[in-house]
């Protein structure tokens, strides 16, 4: 008889690989769209030409910013490139985590040393107390911020402190039951990915484009605007 | 059910009475819907909608929220109220996602919001910079203001310049008949023989020249300086060049807040150009000017579009080829240089002014910072056509170039841009600045020898 499978081992299988679909495919389902949308727009376009090349060097000092990060509000920028470098590297290099996904989809690479993701996972459950409270003291933030943009960030903070708790020989807490807490945090974030703003995780190399691309006006698109808006007579100004 | 209450005015900018309307929410709604139809914008704002983390690093570069404090100027809180409404009314998962994100329906009062807020950015774009994903709030900003126009919701100073323009008599913002323009182009000429003892044309209607001059219109009757400067260069360097009867404005508020009247105005200059026989459309010193020919002469005039050159390029690379003198002498003031944002935010007009200037001014000082990182004026985005802004644009927005200009120690300020001068001379006037204000051709004309 097969013994009855417990909730940490549901979790780990059938509903991670559900999570994993979830976020491929959503993820896959986003790009497509945007790509889509960008080669659309250029097709509509009466120019199609664009500075490629500074797009696409613009978007590299984005995506490795440690240049840019002290021209502007330096805490709050080393803090938030901290944040995400711990989360990449938490997320994808802890040996845990790809034993995971080796033994779901056969896929893995090699993982990072536990001291060193540590203190990365350390330096991430800082940064991100830090920037919840950015979000709720300084008042430029505390106004931009939403429902949302605060159960993202406890969410990853639950996930980073229960983990961290969970790999530590002075875990006050039954290893099961944290495991199982930070193993079904970690699938809903998976899920909501796809779905709320840590889509930039993967969009985040189109922005840049799709700006330059919306600068491409259609021709005859203002003049269809008022056709549609006032009929064939058109309007004055 | 939505609440036909009269609308609150705007309180930056006057707006003309139009008919009252019953639902403003639900025209907002259908000028959107109409805008996403016939553009290329949904994809964009799907993309934003999806990325935007709002982290308010934006709140650094913007000028405006940095005098004003006030975090609804956060260029992230700008695009969010267009994005949100995006979200709730143009999205298939919107309306469900709004229950958990709280994105709000569009009011009375988010309309009366945005028409405060769209105008109180002054499109300078500097934000983008320090966006880390690139959201473009300047785009954003004029898309707002975009659907606004649609609804009757425009800056009445604007909308009367572009009537004039595209459907008034003289054809122009400024309102200046034929026969005055060929009046003050004879004035001009001869004010250039009296000051340089030599014979320089203003062409009028000469067939297949190189160039087809679009200065602002303005400057016809405000810049003479700059105008007999762009002349004098263009006879020393031997360029043929022409004014068109027909249609002669640079200017172009299209660009400040509808499409429509964008590619209109675009068009206009190309069918002059055509009519003309021009190789090439030459934009004079003008920041928005320049920046709508560059940008959208080929968007509207198809794959034979003419080639757009700003005043700037011909007269450095005629310096460069060593085709036009000027005397090292002639200026000893200490001065400055103010990159209009429209030419240089891109990078497209940085150099050049630098190579005009530093070829003969030897006291030359830089505004810190500069260049593609430069802070606006305060006139941007059309503000500066706006007299009833002249407070905002004095106490907000003009406030930090007012310091940046004071920190030169400069005795004049060369800017390529009639808007830009116009609202430098008024924060010199405003801050006290013992400062000049001039084009750059003003500063050229003055040391240039025929």
């Amino acid at each position: 008889m097969t013994p009855t499978p417990t909730w940490l081992e549901i979790a780990r299988g059938p509903l991670f690989r559900f999570a994993l679909v979830v976020v491929v495919v959503g993820l896959a389902r986003l790009v497509f769209l945007a790509v889509w949308g960008m080669v659309a727009a250029l097709r509509h376009a009466g120019d199609r030409n664009l500075p490629y090349a500074q797009v696409f060097k613009d978007t590299l000092v984005w995506l490795f910013p440690i240049h840019r990060l002290h021209h502007a509000r330096p805490a709050y920028s080393y803090a938030s490139f901290i944040f995400h470098v711990g989360i990449i590297l938490g997320m994808l290099f802890l040996q845990n985590h790809l034993d995971l996904l080796r033994s779901t989809v056969g896929v893995s690479w090699p993982a990072l040393p536990r001291s060193l993701l540590d203190i990365f996972t350390l330096a991430t459950i800082t940064t991100g107390f830090y920037l919840l409270l950015h979000r709720l003291y300084i008042r430029s933030a505390r106004v931009l911020s939403k429902a949302m943009d605060y159960i993202l960030l406890l969410l990853l903070l639950n996930i980073f402190v229960s983990g961290y708790i969970a790999g530590r020989p002075w875990n006050p807490i039954p290893y099961d039951g944290l495991m199982l807490f930070h193993t079904i945090n970690g699938l809903v974030l998976i899920i909501l990915i796809p779905f709320t703003k840590i889509a930039h995780c993967v969009l985040f190399p189109l922005v840049r484009l799709a700006s330059e691309i919306a600068w491409h006006l259609t021709p005859h698109g203002g003049a269809d605007v008022v056709r549609t808006l006032y009929g064939t007579e058109g309007r004055k100004i | 059910m939505q609440q036909n209450k009269p609308p609150t005015p705007v309180r930056l900018y006057h707006v003309e009475p139009t008919s009252p309307r019953k639902n403003r929410v639900d025209d907002f709604l259908t000028a959107f819907a109409a805008i996403l139809r016939h553009s290329n914008y949904r994809f964009l704002l799907d993309l934003y909608a999806r990325t935007s983390t709002k982290c308010g690093r934006c709140a650094v570069a913007c000028q405006v929220y940095q005098a004003s404090g006030d975090p609804r100027d956060v260029p992230c809180y700008r695009t969010n109220l267009l994005l949100d409404i995006y979200r709730r009314h143009f999205t298939p998962t919107g309306w469900l996602q709004s229950r958990f994100s709280g994105s709000r329906p569009l009011t009375e009062e988010t309309i009366d919001e945005m028409a405060e807020l769209f105008y109180r950015c002054t499109a300078c774009r500097r934000c983008k910079i320090e966006c880390p994903l690139g959201i473009d709030h300047g785009l954003m900003a004029r898309l707002g203001r975009y659907i606004l126009s649609e609804i009757g919701i425009a800056p009445k100073g604007l909308v009367v310049s572009v009537r004039e323009q595209l459907e008034g008599k003289t054809g122009n913002t400024s309102a200046i008949p034929l026969v005055a323009l060929i009046d003050n182009l004879e004035f001009l000429a001869e004010e250039i023989e009296e000051d340089k003892g030599v014979a320089v044309q203003f062409p009028v209607d000469q067939q297949n020249a190189e160039y087809i001059f679009f200065p602002a219109v303005s400057d016809y009757l405000m810049e003479a300086d700059t105008l007999m400067g762009n002349a004098a260069v263009l006879h020393a360097a031997n360029i043929s060049w022409t004014i068109g009867s027909q249609y002669f404005d640079g200017i172009n508020y299209g660009l400040f807040f509808n499409d429509w009247i964008l590619e209109r105005i675009i068009k206009k200059m190309i069918a002059e150009a055509r009519r003309l026989n021009a190789e090439k459309i030459l934009v004079g010193e003008c920041g928005h000017a320049a920046r709508t020919a560059k940008q959208f002469i080929s968007t509207f005039g198809g794959k034979d579009a003419p080639p757009v050159v700003s005043v700037l390029e011909v007269t450095a690379q005629a310096i460069q080829q060593g085709k036009i003198q000027l005397d090292p002498d002639a200026i000893q003031e200490r001065v400055t240089y103010h990159d209009p944002c429209n030419i240089a935010r891109s990078g497209w007009l940085v150099k050049q002014p630098r190579q005009i200037l530093r070829s003969f001014i030897k006291n030359f000082v830089e505004m810190q910072p500069n260049g593609t990182a430069n802070y606006c004026c305060g006139g941007g985005g059309g503000l500066a056509a706006l007299d009833e802004t002249h407070d905002f644009r004095m106490q907000v927005v003009g406030k930090t170039k007012a310091e940046q200009v004071r920190a030169t120690g400069a005795d004049i300020i060369a800017t390529p841009c009639a808007n830009c001068k116009k609202q430098l001379r008024e924060i010199a006037d405003y801050y006290k600045l013992p400062v000049q204000v001039v084009g750059v051709h003003d500063l050229v004309f003055r040391a240039i020898k025929l």
